[in-house]
């Protein structure tokens, strides 16, 4: 990309790549979440450096970090939080679970049991929580990023489509390349860099930047691109259930902080073209015949934008 | 949904009351055009079927009664069985089935009335059906009100029918109908119920609108009609015995000679000749003032069988000749033949005998039949020596017999004596008969005289046809001239005959024995005049404008004058097509409708150069291939020059976009995918440039923001003229 990025967001994104080797889009892209008030689902497997990233990204802005691992036994308690009687004082005092954070790693969120996923998941939709009948407002700005391993199914409740519709995006962190790896073995050598990162932005400078990334500018054709690649998904022959409306919003909210971050006031059909992915497809469902041809939703979503026109002219009106 | 109640309302009635009149208008004038009777049995059946739409008749119900309604109609009118017996059902069910046989043999002619009577009820039917699916179902009856008025203003301009009414009646109807049906769109469309003070106010709206503009219609001042009414000429043309206008062709009675004609290219026959020459009919001899007739009107006809020589003696003593044959292939069979000049023998094979009636010299086929079969000719054409031809000088020389003289040199009593005066005069200072009609020859050829099919006039009571053209008019075909020329010379004591045939033709194909085919039509349709020589026989000239015959003369001694007309060597002027002759009919109105002449031209000039439209048409179709091909080539420079001169900022869209048509005709394909950004960097790639990225970071800011800098057209404009150079190399 020719643009220069916001100052700011490039701070940030430097910050984390002195702990994170060749992790820039991944980087990129849950700033884009984070900025457009969305949450991640990343999908991989353990030992990639999920957790790392993530406790960057909030050092990085100065926020309150917290982390779930996610256990079959695990209780929805355990995520929002309990009230415990206090003799001293004689009265219930509530206990703060680890969703009273502002960055959340819910890590293998797929292995809890759905009572308890559905806790963490409503303190997303919501952005509060409601215990022993007392609604608590989460903190602003509230990111979380859940991770799922893809390999292991033994024992694991996988999220249901509408649960997955709550994250703005969903991606890959990938192994790093040969050069990368050699590059983060040499660092573990030393002392865990993580440790010596300082805040680059202060949680309200991030707050004005979500408010920013709402004045960036979405052209009709634009709107018009993007309501048309979700259509597609749904008339796709291979899909069984496209992009919902939700799903629209969602790209547009993303384009518009992918656009923010590379300091532009105005959305490009590029940025449209390179988000959908990460945007649709956990969204749709595929029909079994796809998956058992081997297709992905990631390969559906391409196709539709191959088959998308962008729009070079004015709307006729 | 509105109940049924509510559409059975008073807008619905009327709606249905003014279907049933614009149906009723396509009925009415059947009555005058067409030989169908009984209308009101078809017009009761419209209003039965409306009545029943109305009132929502079942289909199970209202189909019976209907068929039941035609059935009885076709009782009544054609058959005489007992209604509804097992012989009438019979009857009627071979009749309609032998009718589809008829439809499918496509023997429109043969079908029966009682089949067409039933064909035309169910039409009725289908309409009926129609206009109430026009009225309820799509509220829009626009189409056919219009159709309804081009079938009665159609009717008024080409047939005698007067729609003068019929039109008022139409408009009042048909914008009534409009009018409520507008009401009704509304009603359903915006929701309201049926408000009841609205209708009545727009009802009388509509009625003071209708009224207005049909009275403004009314007493409005109207154009002239910018055609004549075509009226009369069509009923010429179907009724032989009426109208003013004739068409050409070969007609019989010369007794009334005058008026207009138009053309008419039909093929008369083709004849395979030696030479192109005219063809001879018939002679006539007797001028009445008017017109041509034979003077001995009481001659029988000789029968002499074929293959013998016919009895026309042409030319006498010893004329040098030619034999020559001809053969002739009819296309419109006549009782009569054509034969050339010099006739000796004809020949044809299913054919034993001819008849000749002496008195017009014409010659018919047996027994009056009509044959097309080939007949062919043989006569011999002969070559006049001019140095006897010009050693006749006077009546005296010639020692004719005295019936011939009063037969040949007769005019009625009534011709005015300046036709006479005025022989004497062209021909003052010439000696020989020959020289004098030559003079008289050349007379016609002055600019004062015209060719001319139309506007030619009919000589009144007491007025003589030569007269009146000589004197008058001026304006004339062929009849005129040759009818003239035969008359003046009659007046200076020279004989001469009036012949009536055909001209040469068009020249079509090479024939056997190298002989020429020639076509010859309607067109050729001709007359002219024979003089008589003593000694030598009779000899064609050719007073009118525009056509030669050719006559073969003996130059031998003859080198006084520069002969005009005639050269001893065939002459081959190309032939007029001109129509030049008509048929006779007997009234005269005077309608100058040539609609069938203009077409007739429009026809002429197709056929004349069609090479030259085809060969025009295909050169620009493939000179308009060839500039599309190689629009690559030269639409970047007219995209410059477009451009050059553009100032505003709103031409900077136009630009890139026309610029993006041309880089893709260079051969830098964009895929519908790929966004500007990209293809940029593509075509940057292309030309090692990075004017297309910066020109697309600008028209971005356009197309995806909104937003154009002032003066960024001024700006890029150097870059978009070298992308668009660029292309042109």
């Amino acid at each position: 990309m020719r643009n220069q990025m916001n100052p700011q967001i490039e701070r940030i994104i430097q910050n984390i790549e002195k702990v994170m080797i060749g992790k820039r889009t991944v980087a990129e892209l849950s700033l884009v979440a984070l900025l457009a008030n969305g949450h991640v689902l990343l999908e991989d497997v353990p030992g990639v450096g999920k957790t790392m990233m993530v406790r960057a990204l909030a050092k990085s802005v100065s926020a309150k970090f917290k982390r779930i691992q996610f256990t079959p036994d695990l209780l929805p308690s355990d995520v929002t939080g309990v009230s415990i009687y206090n003799p001293k004082e004689m009265e219930f005092q509530f206990k703060p679970g680890p969703i009273m954070g502002n960055i959340i790693l819910a890590d293998e969120i797929n292995r809890t049991s759905p009572k308890t996923q559905s806790a963490l998941l409503e303190g997303m939709e919501e952005s509060s929580v409601t215990i022993d009948g007392v609604t608590h407002i989460l903190d602003k700005p509230f990111f979380v990023m859940a991770t799922q391993n893809p390999i292991e199914y033994e024992g694991t409740y996988p999220l249901p489509e509408a649960q997955l519709d709550r994250f703005l995006l969903k991606m890959q962190m990938g192994y790093p390349e040969m050069d990368e790896e050699m590059e983060v073995l040499n660092r573990a050598q030393k002392t865990p860099p993580i440790e010596e990162l300082e805040p680059v932005v202060s949680l309200s400078e991030l707050k004005q930047l979500q408010l920013d990334i709402k004045d960036v500018y979405v052209d009709e054709t634009i709107k018009r691109y993007i309501v048309e690649l979700a259509q597609k998904t749904r008339t796709h022959s291979s899909v069984y259930l496209g992009a919902s409306p939700r799903g629209s919003i969602a790209l547009m909210k993303a384009c518009q902080a992918y656009a923010f971050m590379y300091n532009r006031d105005y959305v490009l059909p590029d940025d449209v073209q390179y988000l959908a992915p990460f945007v649709f497809s956990h969204r749709l469902i595929l029909k079994s015949e796809a998956k058992f041809e081997g297709i992905t939703a990631e390969e559906i979503v391409k196709r539709v934008i191959a088959r998308v026109p962008v729009p070079v002219q004015r709307l006729v009106k | 949904m509105r109940t049924v109640n509510s559409k059975r309302d008073w807008g619905t009635f009327f709606l249905y009351a003014f279907g049933f009149v614009l149906l009723w208008e396509w009925i009415r004038p059947l009555k005058e055009l067409t030989d169908t009777g009984y209308l009101y049995m078809f017009i009761f059946y419209i209003f039965l079927s409306f009545v029943m739409a109305f009132f929502h008749v079942r289909m199970w119900i209202s189909s019976p009664i209907k068929i039941f309604y035609i059935l009885s109609c076709v009782h009544v009118l054609y058959l005489e069985e007992a209604f509804f017996s097992p012989t009438w059902f019979k009857g009627i069910f071979a009749d309609i089935i032998n009718n589809f046989g008829l439809v499918l043999a496509g023997e429109w002619v043969e079908l029966t009335n009682v089949f067409r009577t039933i064909m035309f009820f169910v039409l009725i039917w289908l309409m009926t059906y129609l206009i109430h699916y026009w009225l309820l179902n799509r509220k829009r009856i626009f189409l056919f009100f219009v159709v309804t008025l081009i079938y009665i203003t159609v009717l008024d301009t080409f047939t005698p029918y007067s729609a003068k009414e019929a039109i008022i009646r139409t408009i009042v109807t048909g914008f009534a109908a409009m009018g409520i049906l507008t009401l009704n769109r509304i009603l359903t469309k915006e929701n309201i119920g049926r408000d009841f003070s609205f209708s009545k106010r727009w009802m009388t709206l509509l009625s003071c609108l209708i009224v207005l503009s049909v009275t403004v219609g009314l007493i409005a001042p109207k154009a002239e009609p910018i055609w004549p009414d075509p009226v009369p000429f069509i009923k010429s043309l179907n009724d032989k015995s009426g109208g003013g206008t004739k068409t050409i062709g070969y007609g019989v009675d010369d007794s009334q000679l005058g008026g207009d004609f138009v053309g008419d290219n039909k093929v008369v026959f083709r004849a395979e000749v030696e030479s192109k020459h005219y063809w001879k009919v018939e002679t006539k001899d007797y001028y009445t003032g008017k017109g041509w007739i034979a003077s001995d009107r009481q001659s029988e006809r000789i029968t002499f069988p074929i293959e013998s020589v016919v009895p026309i003696y042409d030319f006498e003593g010893d004329v040098e000749v030619r034999e020559q044959e001809a053969i002739i292939e009819p296309f419109i069979s006549y009782p009569h033949l054509v034969y050339p000049f010099g006739v000796r023998q004809a020949h044809a094979l299913d054919m034993e005998f001819l008849e000749f009636d002496p008195s017009i010299e014409k010659i018919y086929f047996e027994n009056n039949r009509s044959t097309i079969g080939r007949y062919s000719l043989s006569y011999k054409v002969p070559k006049y020596s001019v140095t006897k031809l010009k050693q006749i000088t006077s009546f005296q020389q010639a020692r004719l017999d005295r019936m011939f003289t009063q037969k040949y040199l007769q005019v009625p009593a009534t011709l005015p004596v300046e036709v006479k005066k005025l022989a004497e005069e062209i021909t003052k200072g010439h000696e020989t008969w020959f020289d004098k009609v030559r003079a008289v020859e050349r007379y016609f050829d002055q600019a004062m005289f015209s060719y001319s099919q139309k506007d030619v006039a009919v000589p009144g009571r007491n007025e003589d046809y030569v007269a009146q053209f000589l004197f008058d008019t001026k304006v004339g075909y062929c009849d005129n001239f040759s009818t003239s020329m035969a008359v003046m010379l009659r007046t200076i004591g020279i004989p001469t005959r009036w012949v009536k045939g055909y001209s040469g033709g068009e020249y079509k194909q090479l024939g056997s024995n190298s002989r020429k085919v020639y076509e010859v039509t309607n067109n050729n349709a001709h007359s002219w005049l024979e003089v008589y020589f003593p000694g030598s026989g009779w000899l064609a000239f050719e007073p009118t404008p525009g056509f030669s015959n050719n006559v073969s003369l003996n130059f031998d001694t003859y080198k006084q004058e520069t002969p005009k007309a005639e050269t001893p060597a065939p002459v081959k002027k190309p032939e007029p097509v001109k129509p030049d002759r008509k048929e006779e009919v007997d009234n005269k109105a005077t309608s100058t409708f040539s609609f069938k002449l203009f077409w007739l031209k429009i026809k002429l000039f197709f056929k004349n150069e069609w090479e030259w439209i085809l060969i025009t048409g295909l050169a620009l179709a493939l000179l308009a291939v060839i500039i599309y091909r190689k629009r690559s080539r030269w639409l970047p420079h007219y995209l410059l020059f477009r451009f050059k001169f553009k100032k505003n900022d709103d031409s900077f869209g136009l630009a890139y976009v026309a610029l993006l048509k041309q880089l893709e005709l260079y051969g830098l394909k964009r895929k519908s995918d790929q966004t500007l950004r990209d293809y940029a960097k593509y075509v940057d790639t292309f030309f090692s440039t990075r004017e297309m990225t910066r020109l697309t970071d600008r028209y971005e800011l356009l197309l995806y923001k909104g937003a154009l800098k002032n003066g960024t057209w001024e700006e890029t404009k150097e870059l978009w003229e070298n992308l668009i150079k660029k292309t042109i190399a």
